[in-house]
Formats: C-alpha cells, sequence, structure tokens
C-alpha cells in the first residue's frame, strides 16, 4: 500500500467512524440547553445531526468511488 | 365523528395508489417470469428510485406509529430511532455495495443465497432464511397495527366501527396482493414514491402548523414532564444499545436486503443510501408527535376514550386529525395508511424469495424457473395474509412486542452475512452454533426480563444498567463464532501436521 491510498484509507474510516462516534456517544448531547425554538438540545442536536451525517456519508461516497 | 371530506380524501388517493401499484406491472416493461426481474424489478433502479424505495421500504409503521408511541408513553429513551438511523446507513454504505457487487455478479437474490456459496453450507443458509422469515412475520404484522390505528382514528364514534375496520384492511390486503402478484417490486417502486411524497407533505405541514397553534415547542414539553427534556442519566446505557442493535440488525432483514439488490449498480446504491438519513428528519418530526401531542388538549381528550396500552398508537393519527384542516387530514391518514402498506408488500416478497429459493429449492433442487416464480408470488400472498390473520386474533401490542423480539433474532445472521463478506477466517459449524446460541439466549433473556409474562422490554438489567438484549446476545454469537473459527483451525492444522 502506497502513502496516498493509506491517507484515503484513513479518511474513509474517518468519514463513517466519527458520525458513528457522535451517535453512539450519548452523553456528548444528552442535556437540555440551549434551546432551539423553546426545544431542547437533546430533540435539535440529533435531528441536524442527520444533515451532517448526510454531509459524512456523501463525501464517503465520492471518494470510495475516485479513481487513483 | 370525522367530517365527509376527509373520507372522500382519502378514498381518492387511495384509488390512485391502486392505479399506480397495477401500472407497475408496464413500468420498465420486463419478462416477469423471471425471479429478479419481478422481486429486484431487473436490478434497474437509479439513485433516486433506490432512495425512495429503499426509504419507503425502511421507515414503516414502525417509525410512523410504533416510535412516536414509544415517546408519547415513555418519553426521551424513544428518540433512540434518530441516531438509530443514522448509524445503520453508515453500517449499510460500507457493507451493502459489497453485497450487492457479489450479487450481481453470482446472481444472488437473497442474503441466504450469498451464505450458502460463501460457507458451502445448506444448514447454515437454511437457517438463516428461517430466523429471516421468522423476524419478518411480526414487522408485517406491526405495518397493519399501523394501519389499523388510522382507521381506529377515522371510525371512532361511528357504528360496528371494528367491522368496518376489520373488511377495509381487508380490502386494502386484497388490493395489495393482487398488484403486488402481478407487478411485483416495480408496483411497489411506484407506490413507494407516492407514499414518500404524502409522508413528506404531512411531516412539513406537521412541523409548520402544530408548534404555531399550540405557542412553540416549549409548551409541549412542559405539558409532558420532566422524563421528556433529556435522557435520565440511568438510561443511557440503554439508549446507546438500543442504537448500536437497531442500526446494526436492520440491513440484515429480508426487506431491506431486497431493495439493496434492486440497485442499478454498487455507486448509485451508495450515493442513495448516503441521502437516506435526510429521510429521518421525517422521522424526527412523527417521534416528536409523540411530545407536541400533549400541548392539543382535544387530541388528549379524543385519547383519553381509549385504554392506556393502546393510546400510543394512536397518537399520530389523532394529531393529525385535530390540528391540520380537514381535507388535509384526509391526505395525511392516507400517507399514514400506505406507509404501511408498501413495506408489508416488499416485506412479504423477500420472505416468498427466502421460502422458494433457500428453503423449498434446497429440498427440491430441480425446480424449474417458472414454478419457481409461481410458488414466490403465491407464498408473497400468503405471508401476507398470515400477518392479517395474525393481528385479527392477538391484541395489538402483541404486534409491537413481537417486533422487537424479531429485532433480536435477525441480528443473529450478521456475523455469517456481515463479517462473511469480508473475512476469511470464519468457519461453517461456528457459526451455525454461534446463531443457535445468540437465538437461544436472546429469547431467554427477553423472557426473563419480562418475568416470562407478555413481552413489553427488550431490555434487560445488568451491572453497567439496563442494556437492549439483541447487543448482549449478538456479543455471544460472536465470540462463537469467531473464537470456534479458531479453534477448528487450528485443530485442522494440527490434523495434518500428523
Amino acid at each position: 500500500m502506497n502513502m496516498h491510498s493509506k491517507t484515503r484509507y484513513v479518511i474513509l474510516a474517518l468519514l463513517v467512524l466519527i458520525p458513528s462516534f457522535v451517535n453512539l456517544g450519548v452523553p456528548i448531547y444528552n442535556r437540555n440547553l440551549p434551546e432551539l425554538f423553546g426545544m431542547p438540545f437533546f430533540y435539535w442536536f440529533q435531528t441536524i445531526w442527520l444533515v451532517a451525517c448526510t454531509g459524512f456519508y456523501l463525501a464517503y461516497a465520492k471518494l470510495v468511488e475516485k479513481k487513483l | 365523528m370525522i367530517s365527509p371530506d376527509i373520507v372522500i380524501v382519502f378514498v381518492s388517493l387511495f384509488i390512485v395508489f391502486i392505479a399506480l401499484g397495477f401500472y407497475g406491472k408496464y413500468w420498465r416493461r420486463g419478462d416477469l417470469n423471471h425471479v429478479h426481474e419481478w422481486s429486484l424489478a431487473g436490478r434497474k433502479l437509479g439513485t433516486t428510485l433506490v432512495f425512495f424505495l429503499i426509504g419507503a421500504d425502511l421507515y414503516t409503521a414502525y417509525s410512523f406509529v410504533a416510535i412516536p408511541s414509544g415517546v408519547f408513553a415513555k418519553g426521551s429513551l424513544y428518540f433512540f430511532a434518530i441516531p438509530y438511523v443514522m448509524l445503520t446507513f453508515a453500517v449499510a454504505l460500507v457493507t451493502m455495495p459489497k453485497l450487492w457487487t457479489l450479487a450481481r455478479e453470482k446472481g444472488y437474490i437473497t442474503a441466504s443465497d450469498f451464505v450458502k456459496d460463501r460457507f458451502n453450507s445448506r444448514t447454515l443458509a437454511i437457517m438463516i432464511a428461517i430466523t429471516g422469515i421468522v423476524a419478518e412475520l411480526p414487522y408485517i404484522a406491526l405495518q397493519i397495527v399501523g394501519m389499523q390505528s388510522v382507521l381506529t382514528v377515522m371510525l371512532a364514534g361511528y357504528a360496528n366501527a371494528q367491522l368496518v375496520q376489520e373488511i377495509s384492511l381487508l380490502i386494502a390486503f386484497v388490493i395489495l396482493a393482487a398488484f403486488t402478484y402481478t407487478s411485483g417490486l416495480r408496483g411497489a417502486t411506484l407506490t413507494a414514491i407516492f407514499k414518500d411524497i404524502l409522508v413528506w407533505i404531512t411531516v412539513i405541514v406537521v412541523i409548520i402548523v402544530v408548534p404555531i397553534s399550540i405557542g412553540g415547542f416549549g409548551n409541549a414539553f412542559k405539558a409532558a414532564g420532566n422524563s421528556y427534556v433529556s435522557l435520565p442519566e440511568n438510561l443511557v446505557p440503554a439508549y446507546a444499545t438500543l442504537i448500536l442493535g437497531s442500526a446494526l440488525a436492520l440491513y440484515l432483514y429480508p426487506h431491506a436486503i431486497n431493495g439493496v439488490l434492486s440497485a442499478q449498480s454498487a455507486q448509485k446504491l451508495r450515493s442513495s443510501t448516503a441521502l437516506l438519513p435526510l429521510y429521518g428528519i421525517g422521522l424526527a418530526i412523527l417521534a416528536l408527535m409523540g411530545i407536541l401531542v400533549y400541548a392539543v388538549p382535544d387530541a388528549m381528550k379524543f385519547l383519553s376514550g381509549f385504554p392506556e396500552s393502546s393510546r400510543g398508537i394512536l397518537v399520530v393519527p389523532s394529531l393529525i386529525l385535530y390540528t391540520l384542516p380537514g381535507w388535509f387530514s384526509g391526505v395525511a391518514l392516507l400517507g399514514i395508511f400506505v406507509g404501511g402498506l408498501v413495506p408489508a408488500a416488499i416485506m412479504a416478497m423477500a420472505q416468498a424469495n427466502l421460502l422458494t429459493r433457500n428453503i423449498i429449492k434446497e429440498i427440491k433442487p430441480n425446480l424449474s424457473d417458472k414454478s419457481e416464480i409461481k410458488i414466490t408470488k403465491v407464498s408473497s400472498t400468503v405471508f401476507k395474509f398470515i400477518a392479517l390473520g395474525f393481528v385479527f386474533s392477538v391484541p395489538a401490542t402483541y404486534a409491537i412486542s413481537l417486533q422487537l423480539l424479531g429485532g433480536i433474532l435477525i441480528v443473529q445472521i450478521l456475523p455469517a452475512v456481515l463479517f462473511g463478506l469480508y473475512t476469511k477466517s470464519l468457519t461453517k459449524v461456528p457459526l451455525i452454533i454461534g446463531l443457535v446460541v445468540g437465538i437461544s439466549s436472546g429469547i431467554f433473556m427477553m423472557e426473563s426480563a419480562n418475568n416470562f409474562g407478555p413481552l413489553a422490554s427488550s431490555l434487560i438489567k445488568t451491572m453497567w444498567g439496563p442494556l437492549y438484549i439483541a447487543v448482549i446476545s449478538l456479543a455471544f454469537n460472536l465470540a462463537i463464532a469467531f473464537g470456534g473459527s479458531v479453534i477448528q483451525r487450528k485443530m485442522n492444522s494440527r490434523k495434518q501436521v500428523i
């Protein structure tokens, strides 16, 4: 494995592992404040995180397909 | 009692739904006498269609009814559904394109086809097929419970409501069976798009109209109480393991794999999977309805007319009825109603593939293509009516409990199906023992966590707090599968030395 493909492999892994770490790290988002439109942090964070996850996953999908 | 305009909108849209289902046969025409044409729509679906199909296939009555019901009754714990779907798409993004590629190369239609080929074991393949069929049944039943909840709310106050409801469900299922028989996955795909549009219109309207009419989210959270604001500290391990266990299980369900294999290319499958968390925003809004309803006095009053155990499943349809403008409730209610029908069709189709290809064909290997497709079509019809009969004969809460058990069962095929894609170190005997131990320990823990009574919880108390049973039984299963394979390999190499 050359250096280039090794870096790529690490980035791919991070693109999947970072969102997963946040999702499973419940204490990260288990709090009431700050609220958004009266909605506790716990709820709005997880909902908005769906959009962020999509970003990570799309980047993963693009990078996997990129020819070296 | 509901006004006639709601019923008119509901019925007219249902007629459009039926027409789309039957039209499926002519859409992107293929020879439907081939299994891959009938049940995988010819493996020709592009990014957008796969997005809609898998979206409609995975976001089911479980999201529309069971999750809001749980949020309503128990609070924040049930919001685990949101991180769960995010995680499940990460799992799918990594594993499913690989399965898709192998399936295209070797002509697999089911996960069991892959396992049989990979481990050269009929026993393991048959066991995995049976696990899939059994775990899927209560999932179909849950879809029917979701449809039932819509009808219950619509028919409340009318005479003979129960009878009308059962007849309506029967008619809906006869129609569903008829167009699935003729159109296969093509019919399901077209109706899936229709379902997705209705559900999305509904959730967008709900999230705008309801918070405004109740004076902001804050009021709903105030009305709901403390365990709704964030997660009680002692439930953190439960929340995390529910996310993990459910995320690992979802893509092992036969209907999920069926959707995956209908994609046109691994690349298109990847792009649509990456986009699917967006669909989860709809799920989050539906889950929040379990809290919003507390601030809508009319809906709460309506719900109080039902026994406590069945209030939860009625939350979404009642909130729709009491907050959205008249005719529009008809649109939204039909969205929830067909939200159960579309997945039910794909689930029964996937079960039928397992039964025909991985069980019947194993016993009768010289089955012709023509008989194979015939048996598949007929058994997919039979499976739908088994689930319907089940819902008619037992209380709705049973369907939900058995679906919890289904998740614990299906996750046990993970070592063979997902690890089988990557590692060469697994062998068939330890996989079989692991599967048996995983399933039996899962059932045993489930029973003992519920004191051998009705199944209400899938969490078991441990020294780390309550944990989702699926994760514990999967850990046993994995330990045996990997440990056993290492031991077997060592023993084999020693034999060779001697």
